[in-house]
C-alpha cells in the first residue's frame, strides 16, 4: 500500500481559489501575518500582503508595476573607501601630507585622533565613454562605468559597524529588524518554487559584520528569513542525515504523510495543519533543487574562468563561486539574494574585510584582487543574459572612509558623512552619477541621501511605496524607511 | 448674522506618514470629533479672530496644518493645538507678545529657507500686520468657534479606570464563561463540548509546563473518578517547578532580554542567567506583582539585586564600539536610557512610551517631557555587571579562602622552578593569565611596574590593564598582600585599587589611559623579595591590552631605581599568548607544579561569577535633559524625575531623589491599584499565554494604535480578580484553566468555521504549534534524555570561541549538556540554535510580546534530518526497546501510547511496523517527532 502523497482534504486546503474564497476579504492571514482585529483602525495608507498561511511564499502582486522583479545586493563588509575606490577627489593629490582644514587641533573620528590628509592610494582613469573618473582598486567594475548608476552622497547613521551594517541591511541600527531580503519576500512572495524566496551568501570566511541579523526576518514571521548558504557552506539540515539511506528517508517521509493525513480528517479545514504537511513537501524538492542550484560543474570552462572559479587563491575562488551561485539562484526567480564579501573581525583589523585601519593599501590590494573579478563576471554575465531587465543590482558598504590617515597608521578611519553605493540594472539609470562629497571627500554635501533614500528607490522599483508596506510589531506600522526615505528618483531610468 | 455647520472625521493616523520628521500632534488630545454649532460674528473690533485671522490661516496654513496634515505637529485649526504649537517646542503664539511668537518670525522672515509658508507665496505686509495685532492684543481666540473639536488623548479605554459589569452569584470559574458566552451568543454560535480526558491533560500540561504529560499521568487522570479530577490536576500543574520555567520563557520574550552584548561584537555576558533563575524562582513562588515590578526595577534597594538584570534586557554596544567623539558617546547614552525606558513601558504598561522619544506620543497621552522624565528615573543605570550584595552572592566565602591559599602554595612552587631573569637565556614571552619574574633576592621598600606598549586587539584600545600584583618574599609570603598598610602610587593618568587584595578577575585593579604608565608599591618597612608575579586577568577571559613591553624596578637604599626585570629578558611577545611559564618543560617537578597551578585557576572564573550578576550598575544620576526631535545635539530644559503625567496619579519625586529612589518610586507608581494600565496588561498576557491570543491582541501596546479588547468586560473583571487577590498570577492562571473555555474540545465545526475562523469569539480550543522549545524539551522528554537541573549558568549550542568577535558556529553533534530544557540554554543574540531556532524562536534583541507562528521548509529540514533529531530518535528506539521488549508490533504500540497517548489505529500500526521492520525503530521514532498530533496543543 502507498499511502496518498497529501490527502484530498489537504489539496483543497492549500487550493489557493479555496483559500481566497474562504479567507479573501482582509482578514487572510489572521494567523499568520497580524495580530491586529479587524475593526482596528488602519492607518489609511498601510498595505499589508494578503498571505497565505498555507503557501506564504506565493507570488504576490505590488503594489504598482515593478521594473525589477529580483534585488541582489552586493555588499562589502567593513567598509570600502570611497576615496580609494570611485570617488574621485583632485583637491586630496594637492592637499596630500597636509592637516584637514578647519579641523580641530586633534581631529577625533571613531577610533581617535587622525593625522593629516592622504591623497587616494589608488590612480584614477577616465573610463568609458562618460569619461567617470573610476581608481583601479576595481579595474573591471571600472570598465563598466557606463552602466553604472553611482550615488555619492550616501550617509550612514552610525559610525560603528554593527549598527551602521545593520542599518544597510535592516534600514535600523539596531539588531532585530527585518532585512531588505525579509521586507521583499513578505511583499511579494516568490517566483521559485522549489527554492528559498530570499537567499544569503555570506564569504566563504564567515558572516559579515552584522551577523545573521542582516538576514534576519526581524519580528516578520519565520518564514521570510533569509536562507543562508554559499558555494561552499551548504544550508543546515538540507542534507539527508549520516547513516541514513535515501530509502529510508522517503520510507520516513511517506509514513509521515499518512500520519499527518490521518491527522487532518479531524481537523478539516485547518490551515495551520496542512501548512506543515506542504511544508515537507517544498523541503523534499529543496532537497533536489539546491544540490542542482550549486552544482557549478554544469557551467562551462568559459563561464568558470570569467568568474575565476578555479583561481589557486581559495579566497578568491570561494566568492568566485558565491557570485555564479548567485546568478544560477537569480536565473530560478529567487527573489532577493543578498551577496557578501569580507567576514567579521577575526583577527587584524581588515584583514578580512574592508576595514583599512592600519595598512590600507596593503589589504586592498588584496581584496580588490579577490573582489573584482568576480563581480565583474557577474553583472556582465547577468547583462547578457539579460537578467539586468528585470534584475535590480546595488552594490552597498557599511560606510565610507576618512579622507586622513589616522594617527600613526596608514589606514583610514571610518566615515559615515558621505561614502558611495552604486546601483545597475532594471529601472536605473545608465553611466549616471548622482550627489556629491565636498572636495576632499568628507561629508556629502549635494543631495545628500541616506539609507533610508536608497531602501525607498529599491522597493520601489521592486513595486512596493516604502511608506504603505508595513508591519504592526509593538504598537507601530514598521516599514524598512521607519518615518523617513524618499525615492531617489533622479536615479530611475 | 451667518450660521455655519461643519463637521470632520479625521483618523488618528492621518498625519502619519505626511512629515519627514513624523511630528507629533499634541498633548492630550487626539481624536477629532465633529461638532455643529453656529456663531454670530461680532461686530467692529480691533482685530477680530473669525472675521480678520481665521481666513489668513485657511488661506495659507491650513494646508500643511490643518485637518488632513499637521507637519511637525501643528494646526491652526483647532485652537488648543494653535496655541501650543508643534514639535519644535518653540512657542507658536505667545498672547500679547508678537515678538515672542513663532509664528510672527517665521512668517515675517526674509530668509526663504525659514519662512512659512514652505510652498505658495508669502503673507503680505498686511496680513502679517493682522496676526501681528491679534497677538499683541492677547490673541483672542472665542471658544467654541472651531470647525472641529480634539478629544483628550486620555479618552481611552485602557485609561479609563477598570469598568466592573454586573455579574451573578456564580463561582469565579464560570464566569469567565458566563462572559464569553455572552459574546458568543451575540453571533449564535455555540460553545464546543467538553475535550475528552487525554486531550486535556496534554493540553494542560503543554501549556503550562511546555512539556506533555508522562504517559503515567495520563492514565492515573483517566482513571481517576474523583469529581474534583481536573482541579486537582490543575493545581498539581501549577506547583510544579515547570510552571515558572515556562511562564520565565514568557517573560523573558515580553523584555527581549539575552545574555549577549548584540551587534558585531556580541560577547557573551556570563553573570546575566541569575536573572533568569529569578524570573523562574518568582513565577514559581508565585511572587506577588507589585513585588515583581519592585524587584525588576531596584531589587538592589530589596536585596534581590539579580532581578534588575531587566535592566539589562537589551543589546548593547561597548565602549570599544562606541565612537571616540562625544557624539556617539551621547547616543550610545540616549539609546540605553531609551532600552531601559521601551522595556518598562511595554513590559508592565503595555505603552509604546518610546515613541515620545522625538516627539509628544502622536496617539497617546506621553509627552516628550515625560519620556525624559522616565529617562531621568533611570539616569544613574548603566549597563555593566556589579558585585552582588552579600546576602545574594552565589559564592562560599570559605571556599575562596581556600581556593587563595591553594592558589599562593602552588605559585610559590613554580617559582621555584622558574629562571632568574637576566640569567642566561631568554625567558617565555609575555601571557595575560600569569607572568612570573624572578630575579636575585633583594631588599627593598617599593617596587615598581612600568609599562611602555600593550598588545592590542583590537588596536583600537591602547590602555593597559593588571588586575593582580603579587610580591614573594624567599620565605613564601606574598608581602604586598599580607602586609598591612602597602600604599599603591599610579603615574597621573592611571588608576590602581585593589591591585594586591588577593581577589583576582579583570574587574579591578589597575589601568592606564592609553599612554605609559606605572603603578608603586610601598610596603612602609623594606622587604626581602624575589619575584613579583602579575597579570593582566587572571580568569583567562581577557587577553588583550596586555603589557608587553614593561620593567619591573626596586628602589635601592639610596632611593634611586633599579631594574630587575623586564620584557627584554623575554621571548618576543608576537600575541597575547596563553601559555604559562615552565609549561613544556622538560623538567617534571617543573611540570607538576604547574600542572597543579593549572588546576586551581581553572576553578576561578566561575568563583568570581558567583559574586557577579550583569543586572546593571548604579551611580549618583546625572542631569537629564529633553532633546529636540530626540537629537543629541539639540539639548533643552533639564527634566525631573517622573512618569507620565496623564496616567494614573501623579508620581511626585524630588530632583535630589538618589537613584535607587527613583526606580523603586517609579515600581511603586506602576504597581498602584490606581494604575489603570498594569492588571490589563497583565491579565491579557496570561490569557494569551493560555488561549494563544490575547483578548487584547497587542499585548505590549494598550494605546490607540493597539487593538481594543475582544471581551473587555472579561478583561476588566480578570485584572479586579487578580488585584483582588493581591497579584497572584497563580489565582488568575488558575481561573483560566478551571473555565470551561479552556477545557473546549479543539475540533473544528462548520457554524464556527464560517462565522469565526480566527476563534475570536472562542467557540473551541484553537490548536496551535507549540514553542520552538517545547518542540525540543518535549522531544527530549520522550526520548528520556531531559536533564531536569533547574538554575545555574546555561548550556550552549555553539562550539567555544573566544575570538575578539565571536563567531557561533553550531555545534555537530550534542551530549547530555545539552539536554536540560532550552530555558537553560544561553540566549545568543541574533545566533539562533540550528534545528529549533527556524520554529519563530525570538533572537532576543527587540520584544517578542506575541511570538509569530509559521511553518516553513526550513523547520521541516532541520526535524526531519538534523543530528539532534537523529540522536534523539535513537535514543526514543532504545528506550521503547528497554521498556516494551517483544515483538516490533508491541514496540509500535508503546511508542504511540508514550508520544501521542494513545494506540495506533490498525492501519497506522501496520504502516509503522512495516517501517520499523524495514528501517528499523530508530526511523519510527524519527517520523513521531515530526507528526503534527504531536507538536500541536490539541
Amino acid at each position: 500500500m502507498k499511502p496518498p502523497v497529501l490527502s484530498a482534504t489537504g489539496r483543497a486546503l492549500l487550493d489557493r481559489r479555496t483559500f481566497l474564497q474562504q479567507f479573501g476579504h482582509g482578514a487572510a492571514g489572521i494567523a499568520l501575518a497580524t495580530l491586529l482585529s479587524r475593526d482596528r483602525a488602519l492607518g489609511a495608507s498601510a498595505v499589508r500582503p494578503v498571505i497565505d498561511p498555507g503557501r506564504p511564499l506565493a507570488p504576490r502582486v505590488p503594489h504598482f508595476p515593478a521594473k525589477a522583479k529580483r534585488l541582489l545586493m552586493i555588499q562589502c563588509s567593513g567598509g570600502v573607501s570611497h576615496l580609494d575606490s570611485f570617488d574621485w577627489k583632485p583637491e586630496l593629490l594637492r592637499m596630500d601630507g597636509k592637516p584637514m582644514p578647519g579641523a580641530k587641533e586633534n581631529f577625533i573620528t571613531f577610533q581617535g585622533e587622525n593625522g593629516n590628509l592622504v591623497r587616494p592610494l589608488y590612480e584614477f582613469k577616465p573610463r568609458g565613454r562618460s569619461g567617470k573618473m573610476l581608481s583601479d582598486l576595481f579595474p573591471r567594475i571600472a570598465e563598466m562605468a557606463d552602466d553604472l548608476c553611482f550615488i555619492h552622497s550616501m550617509t550612514a547613521k552610525s559610525n560603528t559597524h554593527g549598527p551602521a551594517d545593520c542599518q544597510m541591511n535592516t534600514g535600523f541600527i539596531f539588531d532585530g529588524y527585518p532585512s531588505v531580503g525579509a521586507w521583499a519576500s513578505y511583499a511579494l512572495g516568490s517566483e521559485a518554487d522549489d527554492l528559498p524566496a530570499f537567499v544569503a551568501i555570506p564569504d566563504t570566511r564567515g558572516v559579515p559584520v552584522g551577523g545573521p541579523n542582516d538576514w534576519g526576518n526581524g519580528f516578520l514571521p519565520a518564514v521570510f528569513q533569509g536562507t543562508a548558504f554559499n558555494a561552499s557552506q551548504p544550508i543546515y539540515n538540507l542534507a539527508p542525515p549520516r547513516g541514513s539511506s535515501s530509502g529510508t528517508d522517503r520510507a520516513v517521509g511517506d509514513a509521515l504523510r499518512f500520519l499527518n493525513d490521518r491527522h487532518l480528517e479531524q481537523y478539516p479545514g485547518d490551515q495551520n495543519l496542512a501548512a506543515r504537511i506542504s511544508s515537507y513537501e517544498l523541503a523534499a524538492r529543496m532537497q533536489l533543487s539546491v544540490p542542482e542550484v550549486s552544482d557549478l560543474a554544469k557551467e562551462t570552462a568559459a563561464t568558470r574562468a570569467r568568474y575565476g572559479v578555479d583561481d589557486p587563491d581559495p579566497i578568491k575562488s570561494g566568492f568566485a563561486r558565491n557570485c555564479l551561485l548567485a546568478r544560477r539562484l537569480l536565473e530560478r526567480g529567487v527573489r532577493c539574494i543578498q551577496l557578501y564579501h569580507g567576514a567579521q573581525q577575526m583577527c587584524d583589523l581588515g584583514a578580512v574585510n574592508w576595514d583599512g585601519h592600519r595598512a590600507l593599501k596593503a589589504q586592498y590590494d588584496i581584496h580588490g584582487a579577490v573582489f573584482d573579478q568576480p563581480a565583474a563576471a557577474l553583472v556582465g554575465d547577468l547583462r547578457e543574459r539579460g537578467l539586468l531587465d528585470d534584475t535590480l543590482v546595488v552594490w552597498a558598504t557599511e560606510f565610507g572612509r576618512m579622507p586622513t590617515f589616522q594617527k600613526g597608521a596608514s589606514g583610514r578611519d571610518h566615515n559615515p558623512d558621505g561614502f558611495t553605493v552604486w546601483m545597475t540594472g532594471a529601472g536605473v539609470k545608465r553611466g549616471f552619477s548622482f550627489g556629491a562629497t565636498d572636495d576632499l571627500g568628507y561629508k556629502a554635501v549635494q543631495n545628500i541621501t541616506t539609507i533610508y533614500d536608497l531602501h525607498a528607490t529599491i522597493l520601489h522599483l521592486l513595486g512596493l511605496d516604502h511608506e504603505r508596506l508595513t508591519y504592526y510589531h509593538n504598537g507601530i506600522e514598521r516599514r524598512l524607511t521607519d518615518v523617513h526615505g524618499h525615492v531617489i528618483k533622479e536615479t530611475l531610468s | 448674522m451667518s450660521s455655519r455647520t461643519s463637521s470632520r472625521k479625521v483618523s488618528p493616523g492621518s498625519a502619519r506618514t505626511e512629515d519627514r520628521f513624523a511630528g507629533g500632534i499634541l498633548t492630550g488630545i487626539v481624536r477629532l470629533v465633529p461638532v455643529v454649532f453656529s456663531v454670530s460674528l461680532a461686530a467692529a473690533a480691533p482685530v477680530d479672530f473669525l472675521r480678520d485671522v481665521r481666513p489668513i490661516f485657511e488661506k495659507h496654513c491650513y494646508e500643511c496644518h490643518g485637518g488632513q496634515k499637521q507637519k511637525s505637529g501643528l494646526r491652526f485649526d483647532v485652537k488648543a493645538a494653535a496655541l501650543k504649537g508643534g514639535d519644535s517646542g518653540e512657542p507658536c503664539i505667545v498672547p500679547g507678545a508678537a515678538a515672542k511668537s513663532f509664528l510672527i518670525r517665521l512668517v515675517a522672515s526674509v530668509d526663504e529657507d525659514e519662512r512659512m509658508p514652505s510652498k505658495g507665496p508669502p503673507l503680505s505686509p498686511g496680513e502679517i500686520a493682522t496676526l501681528t495685532t491679534w497677538i499683541n492684543e492677547g490673541a483672542v481666540w472665542p471658544d467654541g468657534v472651531d470647525t472641529t473639536t480634539l478629544i483628550a488623548k486620555t479618552d481611552w479605554w485602557s485609561l479609563k479606570p477598570l469598568h466592573l459589569p454586573r455579574v451573578s452569584a456564580l463561582k469565579p470559574a464560570p464566569r469567565i464563561d458566563e462572559f464569553v458566552a455572552a459574546k458568543r451568543a451575540e453571533k449564535g454560535l455555540a460553545a464546543s463540548p467538553r475535550a475528552d480526558r487525554r486531550t486535556l491533560i496534554r493540553r494542560l500540561f503543554l501549556v503550562v509546563h511546555g512539556l506533555p504529560p508522562t504517559l503515567l499521568d495520563v492514565e492515573a487522570f483517566v482513571a481517576d473518578k474523583d469529581p474534583r479530577a481536573y482541579e486537582k490536576l490543575v493545581d498539581r500543574v501549577l506547583a510544579s517547578p515547570r510552571y515558572g520555567e515556562k511562564m520565565a520563557q514568557h517573560w523573558l520574550d515580553v523584555i527581549g532580554w539575552g545574555e549577549t552584548h548584540g551587534f558585531e561584537i556580541n560577547t557573551p555576558r556570563h553573570t546575566a542567567w541569575p536573572f533568569r533563575d529569578y524570573v523562574i524562582e518568582a513565577f514559581n513562588s508565585d511572587r506577588p506583582y507589585a513585588r515583581f515590578i519592585l524587584e525588576q526595577l531596584a531589587g538592589d534597594s530589596v536585596a534581590e539585586d539579580r532581578a534588575t538584570g531587566f535592566l539589562m534586557a537589551k543589546p548593547a554596544l561597548l565602549p570599544g564600539q562606541i565612537g571616540k567623539d562625544q557624539e556617539s558617546k551621547d547616543r550610545a547614552r540616549q539609546d540605553e536610557l531609551n532600552d531601559m525606558v521601551t522595556t518598562t513601558g511595554a513590559a508592565f504598561m503595555g505603552m509604546t512610551l518610546q515613541c515620545a522619544r522625538c516627539h509628544d506620543h502622536k496617539f497617546d497621552p506621553v509627552t516628550q517631557a515625560d519620556y525624559y522624565s522616565l529617562q531621568a528615573i533611570f539616569a544613574g543605570v548603566r549597563n555593566g555587571e556589579r558585585l552582588l550584595h552579600p546576602d545574594n552572592r552565589l559564592s562560599d566565602p570559605q571556599a575562596y579562602q581556600q581556593w587563595s591559599q591553594e592558589q599562593v602554595a602552588a605559585t610559590l612552587a613554580v617559582i621555584r622552578h622558574e629562571p632568574v631573569a637576566g640569567s642566561g637565556g631568554l625567558r617565555s614571552e609575555v601571557n595575560g593569565v600569569r607572568n612570573i619574574d624572578r630575579f636575585a633576592p633583594v631588599r627593598t621598600q617599593k617596587v615598581r611596574f612600568s609599562v611602555k606598549e600593550v598588545f592590542k586587539a583590537p588596536a583600537t584600545d591602547t590602555r593597559a590593564f593588571l588586575d593582580e600584583f603579587e610580591v614573594y618574599s624567599p620565605a613564601g609570603r606574598n608581602v604586598a598582600r599580607e602586609i598591612k598598610g602597602v600604599r599603591l602610587t599610579a603615574s597621573p593618568t592611571a588608576r590602581a585599587q585593589n591591585l594586591t587584595d588577593g581577589r583576582y578577575g579583570a574587574r579591578q585593579g589597575w589601568s592606564t589611559n592609553g599612554k605609559p604608565g606605572w603603578v608603586e608599591i610601598d610596603f612602609g618597612s623594606p622587604q626581602e623579595i624575589e619575584a613579583v608575579v602579575w597579570s593582566r586577568d587572571r580568569s583567562g577571559r581577557l587577553k588583550n591590552q596586555v603589557s608587553i613591553d614593561y620593567q619591573v624596578e626596586v628602589e635601592g637604599a639610596d632611593r634611586t631605581w633599579r631594574v630587575v626585570a623586564g620584557s627584554e629578558t623575554r621571548a618576543t611577545a608576537t600575541s597575547a599568548g596563553e601559555k604559562s611559564p615552565a609549561e613544556g618543560s622538560d623538567d617534571t617537578g617543573a611540570r607538576a607544579a604547574t600542572e597543579r597551578l593549572h588546576r586551581n585557576d581553572a576553578k576561578l572564573a566561575a568563583m568570581l561569577d558567583a559574586e557577579m550578576v550583569y543586572a546593571g550598575k548604579f551611580e549618583k544620576p546625572g542631569a537629564i535633559r529633553r532633546l529636540a526631535r530626540g537629537d543629541v545635539n539639540l539639548p533643552k530644559e533639564e527634566v525631573p524625575p517622573g512618569a507620565p503625567r496623564e496616567i494614573g496619579p501623579p508620581l511626585v519625586l524630588p530632583a535630589a531623589s538618589s537613584d535607587p529612589e527613583r526606580r523603586a518610586a517609579l515600581a511603586r507608581w506602576i504597581a498602584q491599584p490606581e494604575n489603570p494600565l498594569t492588571g490589563r496588561v497583565l491579565v491579557n498576557r496570561l490569557w494569551q499565554w493560555v488561549f494563544g491570543a490575547g483578548l487584547v491582541a497587542t499585548p505590549s501596546d494598550f494605546g490607540h494604535q493597539g487593538a481594543q479588547p475582544t471581551q473587555p468586560e472579561l478583561l476588566d473583571w480578570l485584572a479586579q480578580e487578580f488585584s483582588g487577590h493581591g497579584g497572584s498570577v497563580k489565582h488568575v492562571m488558575r481561573l483560566l484553566l478551571l473555565s470551561g473555555t479552556f477545557q473546549q474540545s479543539s475540533h473544528p465545526n462548520a457554524d464556527g468555521m464560517a462565522l469565526d475562523a480566527g476563534n475570536r469569539l472562542l467557540w473551541r480550543f484553537a490548536p496551535r504549534r507549540v514553542d520552538a522549545e517545547d518542540v525540543r524539551d518535549g522531544m527530549l522528554q520522550l526520548a528520556g534524555t531531559l536533564d531536569l537541573r533547574m538554575g545555574g549558568p546555561g548550556f550552549s549550542v555553539f562550539e567555544p570561541n573566544d575570538s575578539y568577535v565571536r563567531i557561533y558556529k553550531p555545534k555537530e553533534s550534542y551530549g547530555a549538556e545539552e539536554w536540560r530544557r532550552m530555558i537553560y540554554m544561553t540566549r545568543i543574540r541574533v545566533a539562533k540554535d540550528s534545528t529549533f531556532g527556524a520554529f519563530d524562536c525570538p533572537d532576543f534583541t527587540q520584544d517578542q510580546a506575541a511570538r509569530t507562528r509559521s511553518t516553513t521548509a526550513l523547520q521541516a529540514l532541520n526535524l526531519f534530518n538534523s543530528p539532534f533529531v537523529m540522536e534523539q530518535a535513537g535514543h526514543l528506539a532504545a528506550r521503547v526497546q528497554r521498556e516494551a521488549p517483544g515483538p516490533v508490533a508491541t514496540q509500535v504500540h508503546h511508542l504511540f501510547r508514550l508520544a501521542l497517548h494513545r494506540p495506533p489505529s490498525p492501519q497506522e500500526a501496520a504502516v509503522c511496523t512495516k517501517l520499523a521492520l524495514d528501517h528499523g525503530l530508530p526511523a519510527v521514532c524519527r517520523m513521531i517527532f515530526n507528526t503534527n498530533e504531536l507538536l500541536f496543543v490539541p
